[in-house]
């Protein structure tokens, strides 16, 4: 399938994760697009960035550890990018070396732009 | 215009259900098709077929009902209804569950998708 | 709900023949529900499992089908991703993902393979 026949879809994950199953079931839907060769980003923005953060341990909450799969989204599940929104991740004092994988950072502006080029954004 | 819909949330608790019926319920008599309404996260209980409400209370799955006969599609992703209990017993209408890929195809085939 | 003895325990599985408790895997289980799937365990398979079921600790999720397959290759020197599908069939004749995911006593796949 040629790149203009793709469809871009852009998950926008916006709450921290663990309080609710909204990052479970997000990933769990990304996974599974994969498999249908569109275009398919991620972008974590608000509290949602605390869902890379490195050195989760979520034994104690009987939780599956979900910040173990983002490194392996765009290489095993064809996700096309991992976005991190800059100031969300500055205004919680985090940084890049902070994160449990390689993602690229974009400032709000560009993020906007991004999301304009976007044919369905999923926010969760 | 092509509208998908997407409902997390749960009747009652959340006024999400309702808006989004208001809203179907307004593109559709403004000319707008709806290309379907895929139920995720808690928004599988929409479709929970034992929900009874109190008489002189809107009673959200029979509204949901009337849409699908106007020919409004619904779907119930399988994975998320499974984990809640919303399965072929339970569910209004077993044909309605179907998995993540529709979810897909209606961000694909819909102008614009929105979330509720 | 449906249910067996293995060495002195109960086993339950769903009515697909898939683990309730992953916690009850061991190999000998392993040989069991192969057993149910008609599946003869040998040392290929054993390989497969044993991949799955590292991938999925240490990932949290079960691979695409893509992954398994790109793993065979590399595993069996396998030329093209067409020759890998075909021996992962020939190991798991009733659909790779399902059968393996079961015997290797991960949870059924929520993808369709």
């Amino acid at each position: 399938m040629s790149e203009q026949e793709k469809t871009k879809v852009m998950f926008v994950c916006r709450t921290a994760p663990y309080g609710t199953i909204y990052e479970q079931e997000a990933i769990e839907a990304m996974v599974m697009f994969g498999a249908y060769e569109q275009d398919i980003s991620v972008t974590f923005t608000g509290d949602g960035v605390f869902s890379l953060k490195k050195g989760q341990d979520t034994s104690l909450l009987g939780k599956k550890n979900f910040s173990m799969t983002y490194p392996i989204l765009i290489d095993d599940f064809e996700i096309s990018h991992i976005y991190v929104e800059k100031e969300s991740l500055e205004e919680r004092g985090l940084t890049e070396s902070d994160l449990a994988t390689e993602v690229e950072i974009i400032d709000r502006n560009t993020l906007k732009q991004k999301m304009k080029e976007m044919k369905a954004l999923l926010p969760f | 215009m092509k509208f998908g819909i997407l409902i997390k949330e749960g009747p009652y608790m959340h006024q999400a259900m309702d808006t989004a019926y208001n809203f179907i319920l307004a593109a559709m008599e403004s000319g707008h098709e709806i290309t379907g309404v895929f139920f995720y996260n808690d928004g599988v209980y929409n479709r929970c077929a034992t929900l009874e409400p109190p008489r002189d209370e809107r009673n959200i799955m029979k509204l949901l009902t009337e849409l699908e006969l106007k020919g409004v599609r619904l779907i119930v992703c399988v994975a998320a209804g499974k984990r809640r209990g919303i399965v072929n017993q339970t569910v209004c209408k077993v044909e309605e569950i179907s998995g993540l890929g529709q979810l897909l195809e209606l961000c694909i085939t819909s102008d614009r998708t929105i979330t509720f | 709900m449906a249910s067996f003895v293995y060495n002195g325990k109960t086993i339950e599985t769903d009515d697909e023949g898939y683990l309730q408790n992953l916690g009850d895997w061991d190999k000998g289980l392993a040989e069991v529900l192969a057993k149910q799937e008609n599946v003869e365990l040998t040392e290929k398979h054993w390989k497969l499992i044993e991949w799955i079921r590292e991938y999925f600790q240490k990932f949290q999720v079960a691979p695409a089908i893509k992954s398994l397959t790109k793993e065979v290759m590399a595993l069996e020197n396998l030329p093209d991703k067409k020759e890998a599908n075909k021996f992962v069939y020939e190991l798991f004749p009733e659909g790779p993902a399902k059968q393996l995911a079961k015997i290797a006593g991960l949870p059924k796949p929520t993808g369709c393979v």
